[in-house]
């Protein structure tokens, strides 16, 4: 009896190996998952490498820094500056004084100055052939002719469209205008009227510096109380800035010795390895010595410390009788702000003398202080001759004040149209503000930017000059593109975050609440009011927190329109301090980042701060996520 | 018998659909009377008038007849809708405390009616949550959430801020749909109180609880009224064929 072979039924058999077809369909879907997961990882790990290795680098920097002394510089040129900065505001206080007082003078000088460089601007295409055609030889008369008559034309044609004179008369206004169309082509004299109003505003000027002579030689006499140590500060700059070089040379040199020595320690040829061997040893740079160049700074110790303290006995002496009475209301706002600023100046005078004996150029630069100067620096200052600085806080102050403007401005709005949306709004009405709202969020955000600046900065300049608001701190704004305008733009671009979300969170409060309500006499007003929007709060707050994120993340309209002035605003402003220019963290990576050599340490802290910024955002995010789980109790 | 409510040849609709027929009834003050009938017959649409809470929907409106409590028709335009509602206390299907503490939960109405002192709110406070059988078991956190009480315990918290009003009138709609039969005995036993000071209607699916617990029962179908008589009547005796089947079971 023959036994039938299992492999003659053909049946397919119940265990398959390998990959089924339906297998390979979910690996397809997982790795799609996988793949997004791998690449988020990889950013994160990218990030960390390149942001990490900042510090050991920034630690270097500052340690040249101190070696080399130029800590030791900076010591007097902080105070160098500040007294810099304060004569300036002395003399800006007395010209002002002056220009003040001679307004009209000033004012009709140059009012009829407009109006001559009006019409010569004008005309000068015609009068340049002119001349250029009678420089050689005498052209012929009706070459002459033509240009004349052109001349002519043209003239007729400027004073059609002449700028205002308010403060000239119209019989003065129109004496100029004649002189300008009676003068003949080769004449470019200045008629003489204008000449003379010049000569009044030169005169009036004279008469009243007359009576501020005195003024003039104390803020004379407190801008000389600092030669000294500026030459003193100018000789030592030049010293260490030497030292500078050759450190950062030899730095550079030891680097390319180490790549080479990785290159031959992974070179498999033998005499590769030799060859490369041999380069590393020729371009083992020397450390310069730069020790000679310390001492000779460090010798010049006692002698700041001395500029130091003649410059703090002078001022003192001098800052009881730069108290003059000033007329103009900004020679007073100047002088009153000078004023202000000289009892700390004179405290770090002061403070000077010791700090500079007690400085070391031997004690050590640790890692952690890299991290402190990073978080805690007021001052982000890169590619300069000088020593670089990465501090963070002028950007995190910048981009958190424009958010902080465009948060005050959105938070109303998105909340108020949502449940204004959600609550009170007619089914047609809701058809209609629902995807205008969400439309905005189509607009590029780099039209928004050109909106910002050309019609926005404009208005809000204009608005800020006119007189009846002159009462408000800030104002009129010394820019067109500062933090109020940044963040009036990036509110109009997180309304429609804000909007959506929270009147998603109104949305999925129960209708039993308002039922309820209701059921127990509460009005339409009283029942979103006490118990709709309560309910809804958590998930009104995740709507502004991811407002604020989107806020904090967004680069092109910071960067077109916040005026990207990398600097501290000046709080003693007050509210005004919302009107200075400022520069953020996204904004400084989008403008840097292209240009950094990559490797660098600039290019390395751009990371941190990038780093940081993630790291912000996805905090935003987190808090967001769980204010939005809370809701759903 | 004086009478709470008069419903006198009431048509409703729902936009284009017609809820209720031609009702008529009068329903007796200080008394349970439970509305009965299968799903869709009009009887939680007809609890629902009496406080007009289905103003809320687009289109449903009264097309004919009158609602008449202390002799004024309340569908007439220049009726206070909120004072109707303090008048008219209700209870939902679901318990639906709002999110707040159990003391506000109860203080609201009183809150929107601007009282503001706080000894007065917390004395209305302590009553209605004593007349809602619930003071003993919460009077010791009041102020914590309403959500960490049990269902049965939030269906009577909403019981207490109905009646923090002081209605004349509680309507219920089927307030034990959501509980379990232990919190649903709890609930009866409440009514029976709450009927010495409040005349209640009550919607019910609950063939049982509505012969347990009312005087009066309505049965309704196809939005029709078919019977409306005394409990007893309607359980043992019942007029109307259908009324007889319903209730034994025989449809619905």
């Amino acid at each position: 009896m023959s036994v039938v072979s299992s492999s003659e039924i053909s049946r397919p058999p119940i265990q398959r190996k390998g990959f089924s077809y339906d297998r390979l369909i979910r690996y397809f879907f997982a790795s799609n998952a996988g793949l997004t997961i791998v690449i988020l990882l990889l950013i994160i790990a990218f990030l960390l490498k390149e942001g990490l290795g900042f510090f050991p680098g920034y630690r270097r920097e500052l340690e040249i820094y101190r070696i080399t002394g130029m800590e030791f510089v900076d010591l007097s040129r902080t105070n160098l500056t500040s007294h810099e900065q304060l004569t300036s505001l002395l003399n800006r206080a007395y010209f002002a004084e002056i220009n003040g007082q001679a307004d009209r003078e000033l004012k009709r000088s140059t009012e009829a100055a407009a109006l001559v460089a009006d019409i010569d601007d004008f005309t000068a295409s015609v009068r340049d052939s002119y001349f250029s055609a009678t420089e050689e030889a005498a052209p012929a008369a009706e070459v002459i002719a033509r240009l004349k008559a052109q001349y002519a034309a043209l003239l007729s044609l400027a004073i059609k469209d002449l700028p205002p004179s308010p403060h000239l008369t119209e019989e003065e206004r129109k004496g100029i205008i004649d002189a300008m169309m009676q003068r003949p082509i080769d004449n470019e004299d200045t008629p003489e009227f204008v000449t003379k109003l010049a000569g009044e505003y030169a005169t009036a000027r004279q008469k009243f510096a007359a009576p501020l002579e005195e003024a003039r030689t104390r803020i004379d006499a407190f801008e000389a109380a600092g030669s000294e140590l500026n030459s003193l500060v100018g000789e030592m700059t030049s010293l260490v800035r030497v030292s500078k070089d050759a450190l950062n040379k030899s730095d550079i040199l030891e680097r390319e010795r180490k790549s080479l020595l990785a290159a031959a320690a992974s070179a498999k040829d033998p005499a590769t390895r030799e060859r490369l061997q041999q380069e590393a040893k020729t371009a083992l740079a020397e450390v310069p010595d730069i020790r000679e160049t310390t001492e000779k700074v460090l010798a010049k110790k006692s002698q700041c410390s001395e500029a130091h303290q003649k410059l703090h006995q002078s001022i003192t002496g001098l800052t009881a009788q730069l108290t003059f009475s000033y007329q103009q209301a900004e020679s007073v706002k100047l002088q009153r702000a000078a004023l202000a600023a000289m009892p700390a100046f004179l405290k770090e005078l002061e403070a000077a003398p010791a700090k500079i004996e007690a400085w070391n150029a031997a004690e050590p630069v640790h890692l952690s202080a890299a991290i402190h100067s990073f978080l805690t620096g007021k001052s982000w200052v890169t590619g300069g001759e000088w020593q670089d600085f990465y501090g963070i806080l002028p950007l995190l102050t910048g981009s958190l004040m424009i958010a902080i403007v465009a948060l005050l401005i959105a938070i109303p709005v998105g909340i108020g149209a949502a449940i204004y949306t959600n609550q009170f709004a007619s089914l047609r009405e809701q058809k209609l503000i629902k995807p205008i709202i969400e439309f905005i969020q189509a607009i590029p955000s780099v039209v928004l930017g050109f909106i910002g600046i050309f019609i926005l900065g404009e208005a809000l300049r204009t608005l800020s000059t006119s007189p009846a608001l002159a009462w408000f701190p800030g104002f009129p704004m010394d820019e067109r593109l500062n933090i109020f305008t940044a963040g009036c733009l990036l509110a109009l671009m997180s309304i429609p975050t804000i909007f959506s979300l929270a009147e998603d969170a109104i949305n999925n409060v129960p209708a039993a609440y308002s039922e309820a309500s209701e059921a127990l006499g509460a009005s339409k007003l009283q029942t979103t009011f006490r118990v709709v929007v309560p309910a809804a709060f958590s998930g009104i707050l995740a709507a502004v927190l991811l407002g604020f994120g989107r806020v904090i993340g967004e680069t092109m309209v910071v960067l077109l329109v916040a005026g990207n002035r990398i600097k501290i605003p000046d709080f003693s402003a007050g509210v005004g301090a919302f009107f200075q220019p400022a520069h953020t963290m996204t904004g400084i990576i989008a403008q840097e980042l292209g240009e950094v050599p990559v490797g660098s340490v600039h290019y390395r802290a751009l990371f941190v701060v990038g780093i940081l910024l993630f790291a912000i955002v996805l905090g935003i995010n987190a808090t967001a996520h769980h204010f939005t789980r809370k809701m759903k109790h | 018998m004086n009478s709470a409510i008069q419903i006198e040849h009431l048509d409703f609709c729902y936009g284009a659909k017609q809820a209720l027929f031609d009702v008529s009834m009068e329903i007796p003050a200080l008394q349970v009377t439970a509305l009965i009938g299968p799903s869709g017959c009009g009887k939680s649409t007809l609890l629902r008038c009496f406080n007009r809470i289905n103003d809320r929907i687009a289109g449903a409106r009264v097309t004919g007849g009158s609602i008449r409590i202390h002799d004024i028709d309340i569908m007439r335009p220049d009726i206070d809708l909120l004072e109707l509602r303090r008048h008219v206390g209700m209870v939902f299907q679901k318990y639906n405390p709002f999110a707040k503490s159990i003391y506000e939960n109860v203080a609201y109405s009183s809150r929107i009616a601007g009282i503001k002192d706080k000894a007065r709110l917390d004395e209305i406070v302590e009553s209605s949550l004593r007349d809602a059988a619930l003071w003993d078991e919460v009077k010791d956190r009041v102020h914590d959430s309403a959500f960490g009480l049990s269902g049965g315990q939030q269906q009577r918290l909403c019981i207490a801020r109905a009646i923090a009003n002081r209605p004349e009138i509680l309507l219920m709609d089927e307030p034990c749909a959501a509980l379990d039969p232990l919190a649903t005995l709890k609930i009866e036993e409440l009514i029976q109180q709450l009927k010495k000071q409040f005349t209640i209607v009550i919607v019910t699916h609950n063939m049982a609880q509505a012969s347990r617990c009312s005087d009066k029962t309505a049965f309704m179908y196809l939005g029709k009224l078919i019977e409306f008589d005394d409990t007893k009547k309607i359980f043992t005796n019942p007029r109307e064929k259908q009324t007889e089947q319903y209730i034994t079971g025989s449809f619905g």
